[in-house]
């Protein structure tokens, strides 16, 4: 099996004799726009369009742009839900554990946000699962809305540090409230190297909520 | 707000093209019927119904936006129960 170029009037005419060639279906290949087609007048002087298809074993890691992928998805998504608004890429962290960023800037996107951050919870579920399927292998992408997650993040670091003081000077453990878990591991890394409380997460499913307690010397609760 | 569940639904099953989204008038807005392939129907619902919700919360956004409500049923197709 290997990739095959096809030129045909529209992009999905091409893309469906590729597919009969290769007797493949539309999601176990990428598909590449070689040459955008130009409509002539009565087929004068028009440009057929051209693409490479490939089956997607045949794809290396380098190959898939994933961050160009996601930005797709994300950006269809945004648009059947009726929210005008940009996508930039970016990517976090290091080279070798790059993380995908989309970050979703425009106007009246609390909306996006939704209740404790709901509904970007929800787009980027759906993103990473969409992509995951395509590429049948898992895919950890990140969906902001204008930095919110950066500032959660910061607000959570913040009220860890408070409530670890609290804990530290009243001595009685303090649970906080229920948390996703990308969330919970904000916490848990806050405090991780704190030498007077530790953190444990309690509970089950959507109510899993983070506890802070006091700690002996060897790290055990008191 | 149809094309959205289209869109989710095709890009998440096996057999895209049994896809099929119903839109039906209801009280207070539209409900939305989407029925997939049988052995698709685990693909839209999730690990505890984690992919219907999350399909559900964007509905919600795009019918605010619209000014209506919309509701999702998934329709089983082995059984005809709405999940």
């Amino acid at each position: 099996m290997e990739r095959v170029e096809i030129s045909a009037k529209s992009e999905e005419e091409a893309v469906d004799i590729a597919l009969a060639e290769l007797g493949m279906s539309r999601s176990e290949v990428e598909v590449v726009v070689l040459k955008k087609g130009r409509g002539g007048l009565f087929g004068l002087g028009s440009e057929e369009v051209r693409v490479r298809v490939t089956p997607l074993e045949l794809l290396s890691d380098e190959d898939v742009d994933v961050g160009g992928m996601a930005k797709g998805v994300l950006e269809n998504l945004l648009d059947l839900t009726g929210i005008t608004a940009s996508v930039t890429l970016g990517m976090e962290g290091g080279e070798d554990q790059a993380v995908i960023t989309l970050d979703i800037e425009g106007e009246d996107l609390g909306i996006l946000i939704g209740r404790r951050g709901e509904t970007l919870s929800s787009l980027q579920y759906l993103v990473n699962l969409i992509i995951s399927r395509h590429l049948k292998s898992r895919v950890g992408v990140v969906v902001d809305v204008e930095g919110y997650r950066q500032r959660r993040y910061e607000s959570l670091r913040l009220l860890a540090r408070r409530m670890a003081d609290q804990v530290r000077s009243t001595g009685r453990s303090v649970t906080l409230e229920s948390m996703p878990a990308s969330e919970r591991r904000i916490i848990h890394i806050e405090l991780r190297d704190s030498p007077y409380v530790i953190t444990q997460s309690i509970g089950q499913g959507e109510g899993r909520k983070i506890a802070i307690l006091s700690r002996d010397n060897e790290g055990q609760p008191l | 707000m149809k094309e959205l569940i289209e869109y989710i639904a095709k890009s998440i099953v096996d057999k895209p093209e049994e896809v099929v989204v119903i839109e039906v008038p209801a009280e207070d807005g539209v409900i939305l019927k989407l029925q997939v392939a049988p052995e698709d129907t685990g693909k839209v619902i999730g690990k505890e119904g984690r992919i219907a919700k999350a399909m559900r919360t964007l509905l919600r956004v795009s019918a605010i936006r619209k000014g209506t409500r919309a509701t999702l049923e998934i329709i089983s197709d082995s059984s005809e129960n709405d999940l």
